[in-house]
């Protein structure tokens, strides 16, 4: 397989690779005092 | 404070609610959003913070006290609070097991009106939504 077609493959199968990066997701507060 | 809060480093979105007393934060992707700058921010805007819940995925490594943390970033992490759900996640440490987690990292203590100065926050599990 050439390296340009394995460099298509790779691009379109990436998006269905989990997502294997560390991160803060979400952030949730509950204030008081807030007008 | 709405403001305020979007001017932190990492945070991409903030949504208040005033009815509830709630406020969303999503962070961006670049992962440099900090708990403790959001909750600084907060004070500092003149709303005291009764509680901030995060949900994050990293991985479970040890201290070098031989604590459990969660490691969020690399320049990240979060000692965790013992409890059942951290020890059953005690094998996990050291491994390449991705970890979802939803905790709480401050809850304002009862009776006092201003927190101490920059508290430690650490993480008490209340919910371990996967592990990959």
């Amino acid at each position: 397989m050439s390296t340009r077609k394995l460099a298509m493959l790779l691009l379109m199968i990436s998006p269905l690779v989990p997502h294997s990066q560390a991160e803060i997701k979400h952030i949730e507060m509950r204030v008081e005092g807030m007008t | 404070m709405k403001q305020h809060l979007r001017r932190q480093s990492g945070v991409q979105k903030v949504e208040v609610s005033l009815l509830d007393g709630k406020v969303d934060v999503t962070p961006k992707e670049d992962g440099a959003i900090n708990p403790a700058g959001l909750l600084k921010a907060t004070y500092d805007s003149g709303v005291s913070v009764a509680e901030l819940d995060m949900t994050a995925r990293g991985k479970i490594v040890k201290d070098a006290a031989g604590g459990l943390v969660f490691q969020v970033a690399p320049n990240r992490a979060f000692a965790l609070v013992s409890s059942d759900l951290s020890k059953g996640l005690e094998t996990l440490a050291g491994s390449t097991t991705w970890v979802t987690i939803r905790g709480q990292l401050y809850k304002k203590p009862a009776g006092k009106k201003k927190p101490e100065a920059s508290p430690p926050l650490k993480l008490l599990i209340l919910e371990v939504p996967s592990k990959e």
